[in-house]
């Protein structure tokens, strides 16, 4: 529906697409120019209102660019509005008429009315051309010093907008430290809120090259100004408050009277009419507590209400970002809605998005007590006019199935789909009847009974096709017809269009043959024909496989094909829980909506601030999927040869070495999925610290004298490390979750420390050279980030380290975890002295 | 963090941009109406999919409002939750402005909605989303050309929702207490769930800076006072508050004051988790007597005193699509079937608490069944109805008092009704 656009308002034609009317304009805007008649500002008005319609509508008007300048010269706000908004839009691609415009703009700067300087120097940023920058330094300054606070909220989002136009420029003009000033003294809240969202901007994206930069960074997480902006947080709009409330989740407080003096004040934020606040200080107290068990299992307790309300109120958007984060959260608390299931059933008009999650959700917090009401609700869902509700209703139904252990009253329901006779509901139950069966083998015979009466030709999705034929295969000493229907499937080879099921058959008359036969025979024999014949890759290798297996020793093929089968106790679940933690951390945005962390779908240069770590702490550790545990040793002995060659490769690049090009292609998976820029070296390979029973030695002989500690009294430490500890990163990644933290140090290093610190790899060496080993790192100059571990040497008790350097500030922030905690402090002492003997 | 978004959107239904206004210069109104555009056809039924997707670097996030998207544009991680929330509050801000948020009145009025879109948001940081403090910034509006030349004062002001220099010669208070009831029934005639969800709405035409204090039944206030509760006081479950309640001070004295914003708002809303019986009551038989022949029996009853009565009943009954030949009886109230929507209404404008009507109705069925049926609809039976003077929480204003320093009487009127919202009964 197109409707005329305009068509009561102007007199000419709706849709003009010549160039008559532009030239028309442009004639009637040169006659208005000059005019001075009383009223005139009325007909200016009609004429700038139609030349914005047709900018709006895509008509190309900045022919008229001149005269518009011209007729800018009124007091008349209305007509100032109209043109700054055409300047906006035509600057840009015309650079040069935007010059025109610099002199007006720059002047109605310092008019008189507030408002037309707040919107001029809005103009007057938002036009985007590089080489006018010098002229928005001047304007900003004083817009920064304005009295009136509009007037300030604009320039500081100004500044923002200098800043991305010509970076250099801001810095020079000393805008951020204005800024900075404005942020912790202006009265007008919005102004400090604005403020707040340049600096992190600008800072965030500024740190990577100045230290000067991440040290303010880090500043705006410092105590003094999160309790400036914590004490106003009243004044603030909502929207600025949810800004400020993100900050003060990264906020990391001193002791447990510091956070339960924040929560008091903000627990009244959850009771605000805005969702986003009501979310926003749920991320804050959720974070704050996290090393805090039991009080964080009380804030789960808290939030649940507001949450709830959330859900079932306000628009179906709010419900599907809310209910995205209860997802997330139920993943880590199962508990906590276990009793308010209810709230998860789906109304009848709802719209799909949102009953997808509530189907969701209904899986997440199923447990023995309320099984059986949520399997029964979702059964009525089965039988749902929108058929992909359905399905997932269906799937969800055997998901639950899957992560109980009383499985009954489900198999019985799951089987009750299949008698329904739609196809859908026939296809979606056969799949997870399959996965049923590899989990609880105990249920074939009741299953079995069942799906022998289907019908294949019934079947045709081929996920339950291959899942039918699969059962068919697997089970075909206890179906009757097994061979047959197989027999008249094989027959029908040329008709099936999917590869998978003619896998699934070739192997299941594989299976049936091995166990009926006399038979099967015959169908073995067309469908390895068939096979063979097959144009698909995949099927053709697999049929010739079995064909050269049968040929070899039929009972060597059966051992292959036939296996005793152990029942699957859990299937693999796909996100790792190192991912699952980062989703977590980043509470409260888009990765929670999307179940990926923010690095996976946004472009590095549009990450926010306070996201560095996503280079840096992309720690996927290691053997994500090695769900074998292999020992320490068995793993040292396999991948000798793959140590040696990376530790080679190292040293060949030297100085140079990138960090990014170098991901460990075999150790990791998943990082190397993502866009890793970590370096593993998983140092079990003893030959690569020679030195370490001497640097023992050295330790305790020297442990002060080059050391600039900060407490040169204390004593030498007096614990030895094993110079050969081994830790596989897998166990590493487990006792780093599992571990509380017992040491939090902040360390300085030594200026030739930091002079040396160019890539991590430096450190390492020196610190393997202490009897501590790296098991990860990362980074660029000036973030690094390591994972260090070390073993007792007359015992096998661990310490394991997370070490973040800025080399900027020249501090090092360590986070110790020990099996034996008492030991703790002797080995911070050990970890110190090494560290401050880098490179020395 | 925050994110900021790039771009905003006004599209019409198929997607076409009608307005747009770039805050960040990195997501184009092409790249962005070529995915839109795609997407909404893919799709079908917008309905059906998620608000917030992803394409090409680039988020999209959308809501739809009668034949008009909003949709938010970003490429940083921002909150999804809300931007989606902010889009909401755009559109309360322009239906404020047109009164009605549609294609037609976007086409009117482009010059005031780019100066809203300038004012809302500002490099992609939300700014000011309050209608009447907007109204402070925008002036194109044909009908009040005497431009004042005072600077916006809601910035220079403490209170960031009101202005200063409202006047009005009679002071008046509207408080609307409006409770839905959330039921869902089912199969079996048990209650699945119910809620209970409530809301203050007020409208305010007070003079100055009116200092407001609102009582209520609220157990815990009273208890605290010491007073007798029996039978009158309510738990409210979960309250949240228009912003410009003093939270800290409900939080210490369960005391709500609060300085109103001008004009309407919803000063406060909460939720009762406790089962509530279903007020109307259904109960439907379907006899299918031949293959072409079905006949439903229905008795509605309604299930609070006789002394209030619920006013314009609606009750939907689901047939079977290919039904024909309606032919209907009620003992109250009159039944229309409504083919298109695959149902039969049955409206009754004024039913008394503590009694019961029937309805019995027949159709004609086509003898033969088609080979492919279409699934089997499963509509549960629907609700309306409003039931003025009454709550079913109890919840009672027991005093609005309204303090200026002028010392005007302003007169509080106050609403109670009940509704239904959610009201699900599932057939057989």
């Amino acid at each position: 529906m197109a409707p005329p656009a305009q068509a009561h308002r102007s007199p000419s034609p709706s849709q003009p697409s010549g160039k008559g009317e532009v030239s028309d304009l442009k004639s009637q805007l040169r006659q208005l120019a000059g005019s001075r008649a009383p009223g005139i500002d009325d007909s200016k008005r009609e004429l700038f209102k139609k030349v914005i319609s047709y900018m709006t509508i895509g008509i190309d008007v900045s022919a008229v660019f001149g005269e518009m300048v011209m007729c800018s010269a009124t007091s008349d706000i209305v007509l100032k509005k109209m043109c700054y908004l055409y300047v906006g839009n035509y600057a840009k691609v015309n650079p040069d008429l935007a010059l025109l415009t610099i002199n007006f703009l720059q002047r109605d700067c310092k008019d008189e009315d507030p408002m037309i300087r707040g919107l001029a120097l809005r103009s007057l940023c938002s036009l985007r051309v590089a080489n006018l920058v010098e002229y928005l330094v001047g304007p900003l300054g004083l817009g920064l010093k304005d009295n009136n606070s509009y007037v300030r909220t604009v320039a500081v989002i100004g500044v923002l907008k200098l800043y991305h136009i010509s970076a250099p420029t801001c810095i020079d003009a000393d805008f951020p430290p204005t800024l900075k000033h404005l942020m912790l003294n202006d009265p007008d809240p919005q102004v400090v809120a604005n403020c707040l969202s340049a600096l992190q901007e600008i800072w965030s994206l500024e740190a990577s090259t100045s230290e000067e930069a991440s040290r303010e960074r880090e500043a705006l997480i410092s105590k003094p100004v999160i309790y400036y902006l914590l004490n106003r947080i009243k004044e603030f709009s909502e929207w600025a408050q949810c800004l400020v409330l993100e900050l003060v989740a990264k906020y990391v407080p001193l002791d447990s009277n510091e956070i339960f003096d924040i929560m008091n004040l903000l627990e009244d934020r959850l009771q605000h009419a805005n969702g986003a606040v009501v979310l926003a200080t749920i991320k804050v107290f959720l974070h704050l507590t996290l090393s805090m068990t039991d009080v964080h299992q009380q804030v789960y307790e808290r939030i649940k209400a507001p949450l709830l309300t959330l859900v079932s109120s306000g628009s179906p958007e709010q419900s599907y970002a809310v209910l995205s984060h209860l997802h997330i959260l139920v993943m880590r608390a199962p508990f906590i809605f276990a009793s308010d299931y209810k709230h998860f059933y789906c109304q009848y008009n709802e719209p799909s998005y949102v009953k997808k999650l509530k189907l969701e959700m209904l899986t997440a917090v199923a447990n023995e007590s309320n099984t059986y009401e949520i399997v029964t609700e979702l059964c009525e869902y089965a039988a749902n006019v929108d058929i992909p509700i359905a399905r997932e209703s269906i799937r969800a139904v055997g998901k639950i199935a899957l992560q109980q252990y009383d499985v009954n009253a489900i198999v019985d329901r799951l089987l009750q789909f299949l008698e329904m006779e739609k196809d859908y509901v026939t296809a979606e139950a056969l799949v997870l009847v399959k996965d049923l069966l590899r989990k609880y083998p105990q249920w074939s015979h009741d299953c079995i009974a069942v799906v022998g009466s289907i019908s294949s030709q019934n079947v045709q999705e081929p996920k339950a096709k291959a899942a039918l034929i699969w059962m068919l295969g697997e089970y075909s000493q206890d179906m009757q017809d097994a061979p047959y229907i197989l027999e008249s499937l094989t027959e029908n080879w040329e008709e099936e269009p999917s590869a998978e099921v003619r896998l699934h058959l070739l192997t299941a008359v594989m299976k049936c043959f091995f166990k009926r036969p006399p038979e099967t025979q015959k169908v073995l024999g067309a469908a390895l024909a068939a096979g063979l014949a097959d144009f698909h890759q995949d099927v053709h290798d697999r049929a010739l496989f079995y064909h050269r297996l049968l040929q070899y020793n039929v009972s060597v093929a059966e051992r292959v094909v036939n296996p005793p089968k152990q029942a699957v106790s859990v299937f693999a679940d796909t996100q790792s829980s190192e991912i699952k933690d980062r989703i977590f951390d980043e509470f409260n945005s888009l990765s929670v909506v999307y179940q990926k962390p923010s690095y996976m779908f946004t472009d590095k240069d549009y990450r926010g601030p306070f996201e560095f770590s996503d280079e840096l702490g992309n720690l996927s550790i290691a053997a994500e999927s090695a769900d074998n545990v292999v020992p320490a040793q068995g793993v040292e002995a396999n991948d000798k040869d793959l140590l040696l060659s990376t530790s080679e490769k190292e040293e060949i690049r030297g100085a140079t070495f990138n960090v990014s090009g170098y991901s460990a292609p075999l150790y990791d998976s998943s990082a190397a999925s993502v866009q890793s820029e970590l370096a593993i070296i998983s140092s079990t390979s003893a030959g690569s610290a020679p030195s370490s029973s001497l640097a023992i030695d050295d330790l305790l002989g020297l442990g002060l004298s080059a050391a600039p500690a900060p407490e040169p009294a204390s004593v030498p430490p007096s614990l030895k490390l094993n110079s050969k500890a081994i830790l596989d990163p897998g166990t590493f990644q487990q006792k780093w979750r599992q571990l509380p933290i017992s040491l939090s140090q902040e360390f300085s290093l030594s200026p030739q420390g930091v002079a040396a610190l160019t890539t991590p790899q430096a450190l390492l060496w020196h610190m393997q050279g202490h009897s501590i080993h790296c098991i990860a790192s990362g980074g660029h100059s000036p973030n690094f980030k390591f994972f260090f571990f070390a073993q007792k040497a007359e015992e096998s008790s661990n310490f394991l380290v997370e070490c973040i350097i800025n080399t900027s500030s020249a501090k090092a922030q360590v986070k110790i975890k020990a099996d034996d905690q008492s030991t703790s402090q002797a080995f911070s002492d050990v970890f110190q002295s090494a560290l401050s003997k880098f490179s020395v | 963090m925050a994110g900021a978004a790039s771009a905003l959107f006004l599209l019409d239904i198929k997607g076409r941009v009608l307005i747009w206004r770039d805050y960040r210069g990195d997501v184009s109104a092409i790249q962005a109406e070529r995915f839109f555009t795609k997407f909404i056809e893919k799709e079908g039924d917008p309905q059906s999919q998620n608000p917030v997707v992803f394409d090409n670097g680039v988020t999209y996030m959308f809501i739809q409002h009668n034949n008009v998207y909003l949709m938010a544009a970003s490429r940083q991680n921002c909150n999804a939750a809300s931007i989606l929330l902010f889009l909401h509050r755009v559109a309360d801000v322009f239906k404020h402005y047109f009164e009605e948020l549609e294609e037609e009145s976007l086409r009117d009025n482009f010059v005031v909605v780019y100066e809203l879109l300038d004012e809302i948001m500002d490099f992609g940081f939300p700014q000011f989303t309050e209608a009447k403090i907007l109204s402070e910034f925008i002036k194109t509006d044909a009908y009040r050309m005497e431009v004042t030349q005072r600077p916006p004062m809601a910035v220079t002001n403490a209170v960031s929702w009101r202005s200063e220099g409202i006047r009005y010669k009679k002071n008046e208070v509207f408080l609307d207490v409006v409770e839905s009831v959330n039921i869902l029934v089912n199969s079996n005639g048990q209650i699945v769930r119910s809620d209970v969800v409530g809301a203050l709405k007020m409208r305010t035409y007070l003079s100055g800076m009116p200092e407001c204090k609102l009582g209520l039944n609220d157990r815990v206030l009273l208890e605290a006072q010491g007073r007798s509760t029996k039978g009158k006081a309510i738990d409210l479950d979960d309250i949240k508050f228009h912003q410009c309640v003093r939270l800290a001070r409900f939080e210490n004295d369960r005391t709500i004051s609060f300085i109103p914003p001008d004009g309407s708002f919803d000063l406060m809303t909460y939720r009762l988790s406790t089962q509530v019986k279903p007020l109307i009551w259904v109960e439907a038989q379907i006899e299918r007597h031949s293959r072409s022949r079905i006949e439903i029996m229905v008795k509605a009853r309604s299930q609070f005193k006789e002394r209030s009565t619920a006013t314009n009943v609606e009750i939907e009954l689901p047939v079977p699509a290919d039904a024909t030949n309606p032919n209907v009886r009620t003992s109250m109230g009159s039944a229309r079937y409504a083919p298109e929507n695959d149902a039969l209404v049955w409206k009754i404008k004024s039913f008394p608490g503590n009694k019961e009507y029937m309805l019995r109705a027949e159709f004609s069925l086509p003898s033969i069944t088609a080979e492919e049926a279409a699934p089997e609809r499963k509509a549960p039976i629907r609700v309306k109805f409003e039931i003025p003077y009454f709550t079913v929480s109890g919840i009672q204003v027991r005093y609005l008092k309204i303090i200026e320093k002028s010392g005007y009487q302003a007169l509080p009127w106050v609403r109670y009704i009940t509704m239904a919202g959610e009201y699900e009964l599932r057939l057989m």
